[in-house]
């Protein structure tokens, strides 16, 4: 070891040695502007992109979904705000150890979090909603433990909120989150909140409007510093349907406690003002937090309560289809009203004996006393003489065994015996003893109430078959229209003004002195008819019970509401279904005369 | 008393001290944008502070002979080991470490101010043989001599800090012709010794280690901060966001934004160009110290001035090397740059000590 001894040659050396120190040095500055370079001027777009990234939040504004209003301005649904726990996953440092506090604080199961969180990519900055409907006490805990749960939000969004949990629940519809199986439309984004059923998925594109956002700019804590933009939602559009819900009520409390459907409608232009279907789904829980014993409870529950019984139950319409073997008779001159017979309750075809469903018969009647008391002897050798063509033509022409063309989705067709290719379905013959059993509406008839509705407004009004119509308009949030109905005429039943006048002179006798009497209501003449449907008696001895019909329409000379009722394995029409009809219509004339008096004193 | 002759004066370097300034104003207005405002207790004017009390080190510093600095070495060398060992009695651990003492509202880095008092006992040990020679027993000496304040260092531990002064030593003994073959044996055996190092070190700064080789082993922990700095100097692209823009530093994405991590803010708001004249800075800076010491005939001031461009050059780049992602995470200062009352003032001496040997080259 030694320093270099001479003078001259040691600072040579040591200004040597100190340049290639120097040297080194900058070598390693060259390095670190290589490696600057390279991140700020290589990479810069994407690390910019990152940096944008890691300050900018997206905080969806949900869009407050349509209302739904009844035709006299109430509303049928309404909104209200509701809490909804997301979770960003980007912003979730640590996943597994903010899952595990989450689950413990709101006890939800870990796995439930884990799956919402696998339907989206580890770093979407887009909220994935894992529960809505969260209570106070749950939304206090989260925002409580901010710091400790990076990446927990609660939304607020509106949320719908019912009358009562049934109410309209077939015709209003509820709505659920989006499934997997419709993601697959692309038309939706996850955890958007659609119209299933009902109103609520026809209407669904107005109703459910455009979400907004917010950009948030947030600090390394997730801290929010400022909205950097905000995008209002567009609330959806706000619905006017032809309902009456004063009327709806009415109906549903008639119905309360029995399976079947009610439709009231309009026969002047076939709004539908009623319409329900019982037993009803809870409108809430479907909307909510459904597990899936509940759902499956539902849906294999022997009533089903999801079906919507007024354009989806088929009944026979028994007694009911009198009125068209009447109107095809007069019309086809095959009848007469003055045709008399005297019914001692048996009729015998071939080595057939045809009852009548009261025992002992009805003695001598005309074919008023014969729709009145409805009789079946006397509508055995009618629909003899009719023909069974005849009776399906004019059963068609009243829009039995076709769709009635309302919007609501799943509308059966019901079925008209009248093709071969149909009848051929008994895989038999057609023999004189069908066309027995179709004359009382037996058989392999089979109606919806709505058509039964529709026939009976063409009864009403001379002959004109609506469209049904729910919705008279869609108005947007800003008042423009979005989308406006008018009534439409489908068909039209071409009777003599005689068939007319005789078939609602009848009618009103069905319920002045005949099966009808227990539907009656002071002050309104009513017109209406009773049917009993008979059905095939199941293993359950409970449930061979039988159908109730009562459709009918009023004022009988100036009919504006058709009001049809079925109950299912009820009874008898008279005795069950028109005391329910009977309610309707007080409900809807002793309101209007309450309203009347109400006007003219205020 | 200050003794500024006319001749002393005529020899200021002022492309160095120049240098040095326009990188403090770059500090100030760093700081300034991480934290604006008025009052005296925003960052920038508590570094303006040090600043001050800085220049008033660089001013004694300055106005004594060096020679009588290094003369002093063994008092400054005791002196030295007893803040260094006050730091285990007095010290306050701040996320793990014992590297403060607390001088009523002050605290002060024991480990910085021994940075000068290493070198100037380097330059004492490596002169202070009657010969010319450095013999290995003087050598030996020095080792153990320095030995013990280094352990006491790393024990702290302060790793960064000796991490700096491991290479400083090494250009020193570049410096005055240590043989290569004894360079060789030395640097073999400090990587024979590395495998030790890890015992010793503490899980966290294993951490920090292994991130460095896979940055991506532990995104949100520990690599956390690479990527980060890593992403605001990146985003600062080619002309920077400027000082309103740069979110990663104004939303605290940024850990130790104003201390070891400014070079990151600085990146972010001024972007490559910005960076280019920094560096250009620096590199003006640290060649003038070279130059300073090669233009010196005296072999302390020589030794002192390379120990002091060392340990600027050092702590520069390994700073800058771990925030851009080259090196591995260690608690390193930015000279002149960093927030840090021990660190300025430390810095602005060891300039002041440079600027003296500079004025009394010729002597």
């Amino acid at each position: 070891m030694e320093l270099k001894p001479p003078p001259a040659n040691r600072r040579e050396a040591w200004g040597r040695r100190v340049l290639a120190l120097a040297v080194a040095t900058s070598i390693g500055f060259v390095a670190l502007l290589g490696q600057l370079w390279y991140l700020q001027v290589l990479e810069g777009g994407r690390m910019h992109e990152l940096s944008e990234r890691n300050r900018i939040r997206i905080r969806p504004v949900a869009a407050p979904r349509g209302i739904l209003f009844d035709r006299n301005g109430l509303a049928l649904v309404d909104n209200r705000p509701a809490f909804t726990l997301s979770l960003i996953p980007r912003e979730m440092e640590d996943r597994n150890s903010v899952v595990a506090r989450l689950s413990v604080l709101l006890k939800i199961p870990v796995g439930e979090l884990l799956e919402a969180l696998e339907r989206v990519p580890g770093d979407s900055i887009r909220p994935v909603r894992v529960r809505r409907g969260l209570s106070l006490e749950d939304v206090t805990k989260v925002e409580e433990r901010k710091l400790e749960l990076p990446g927990v939000i609660v939304e607020v969004e509106p949320q719908r909120v019912y009358p009562t949990r049934t109410f309209a629940a077939h015709l209003l519809g509820y709505v659920r989150e989006v499934s997997d199986e419709q993601m697959k439309q692309g038309r939706y984004r996850r955890g958007d909140m659609i119209g299933q059923s009902g109103l609520e998925r026809l209407l669904d594109e107005h109703l459910r409007g455009r979400d907004g956002g917010e950009r948030i700019e947030v600090d390394a804590m997730g801290r929010p510093v400022q909205i950097m933009r905000r995008e209002e939602p567009d609330p959806g559009a706000q619905v006017i349907t032809t309902v009456d819900r004063r009327i709806q009520e009415a109906a549903e409390r008639a119905m309360a406690g029995r399976a079947g459907s009610v439709v009231v409608m309009d026969p002047r232009n076939g709004d539908v003002l009623a319409m329900t279907s019982s037993p009803a789904f809870p409108l809430d829980r479907l909307t909510g937090n459904l597990d899936r014993d509940e759902w499956l409870r539902l849906v294999r529950d022997p009533m089903t309560p999801l079906m919507n019984r007024a354009l989806q139950g088929q009944y026979p319409p028994a007694s009911v289809f009198k009125i068209i073997v009447a109107a095809a008779g007069l019309q086809e001159g095959s009848l007469t009203p003055m045709d008399r017979i005297f019914c001692n309750g048996e009729f015998s075809l071939g080595h057939w004996t045809f009852k009548d469903w009261k025992p002992g018969g009805h003695g001598h009647l005309d074919m008023r006393g014969a729709i009145a008391q409805s009789c079946d002897i006397f509508f055995y050798q009618a629909g003899l003489k009719v023909g069974g063509d005849a009776m399906a033509r004019y059963a068609q022409a009243f829009g039995l065994g076709a769709p009635t063309g309302i919007d609501l989705g799943g509308e059966r067709f019901g079925l008209v015996p009248f093709s071969p290719s149909q009848r051929s379905r008994a895989k038999r013959p057609w023999q004189a003893g069908d066309t027995v059993n179709m004359s009382i509406g037996q058989g392999q008839l089979l109606v919806t109430p709505l058509q039964i509705a529709r026939m009976m407004a063409a009864v009403a009004n001379g002959g004109i078959l609506w469209k049904p119509r729910l919705v008279q308009r869609v108005e947007r949030a800003d008042g423009t229209l979005a989308y406006g109905s008018s009534s439409k005429m489908t068909e039209r039943v071409e009777l003599s003004p005689v068939v007319w006048a005789f078939l609602r002179h009848s009618l009103t006798s069905v319920v002045k002195e005949g099966t009808g009497v227990l539907a009656r209501v002071p002050g309104v003449d009513i017109a209406g008819k009773t049917g009993t449907a008979q059905t095939i008696a199941k293993s359950d001895a409970s449930k061979g019970q039988d159908h109730a019909w009562f459709a009918s329409f009023a004022p009988a000379d100036d009919p504006q509401y058709v009001v049809v009722v079925l109950v299912e394995r009820g009874g008898k029409g008279g005795q069950v279904a028109a005391p329910i009809a009977r309610q309707i219509y007080e409900a809807i004339f002793l309101q209007k005369v309450a309203q009347v008096t109400l006007g003219e004193s205020g | 008393m200050l003794r500024l002759d006319r001749r002393l004066l005529q020899n200021v370097d002022w492309p160095l001290l120049g240098a040095a300034f326009f990188i403090i104003g770059l500090s100030l207005v760093c700081l300034w944008s991480l934290n604006p405002g008025r009052g005296i207790s925003t960052l920038m004017w508590r570094q303006l502070s040090w600043v001050g009390v800085g220049l008033v080190g660089l001013l004694v510093v300055v106005s004594v002979d060096y020679r009588n600095l290094v003369r002093a070495a063994p008092i400054l060398y005791v002196v030295g080991l007893g803040l260094l060992l006050s730091v285990f009695v007095l010290g306050r651990t701040v996320s793990g470490a014992r590297r403060w003492i607390h001088l009523g509202p002050l605290t002060v880095q024991p480990s910085e101010l021994f940075k000068l008092i290493f070198i100037i006992t380097l330059a004492w040990a490596f002169t202070s043989g009657r010969g010319e020679r450095l013999s290995r027993g003087a050598l030996i000496g020095t080792f153990l001599l320095l030995g013990v304040p280094f352990l006491l260092v790393v024990r702290q531990p302060d790793l960064g800090t000796a991490l700096v002064l491991v290479p400083v030593l090494g250009a020193t003994l570049v410096g005055i012709g240590v043989r290569a073959r004894v360079l060789g044996a030395l640097v073999l055996a400090s990587v024979a010794t590395m495998p030790l190092g890890w015992l010793v070190l503490k899980p966290y700064q294993r951490d920090r280690l292994l991130v460095y080789l896979d940055p991506f082993r532990d995104p949100l922990g520990t690599a956390y901060n690479v990527i980060q700095a890593k992403i605001a100097i990146g985003s600062g692209q080619l002309l920077g966001k400027g000082v309103g823009g740069a979110t990663q530093s104004r939303l605290a994405f940024l850990p130790e934004r104003h201390t070891d991590f400014i070079f990151a803010v600085f990146a972010e708001m001024w972007g490559f160009l910005g960076c280019l004249v920094l560096i250009v800075a620096y590199v003006l800076l640290v060649l003038r110290g070279f130059e300073i010491a090669a233009g010196t005939r005296e072999t302390r001031g020589r030794i002192l001035a390379l120990g002091v461009t060392s340990v600027f050059a050092v702590q520069i780049l390994i700073n800058i090397g771990m925030v851009t992602g080259l090196l591995p995470i260690v608690g390193i200062p930015l000279p002149l740059m960093s927030y840090g009352g021990s660190s300025m003032v430390v810095s602005l001496t060891a300039l002041g000590l440079l600027l003296s040997i500079r004025m009394r080259q010729f002597h």
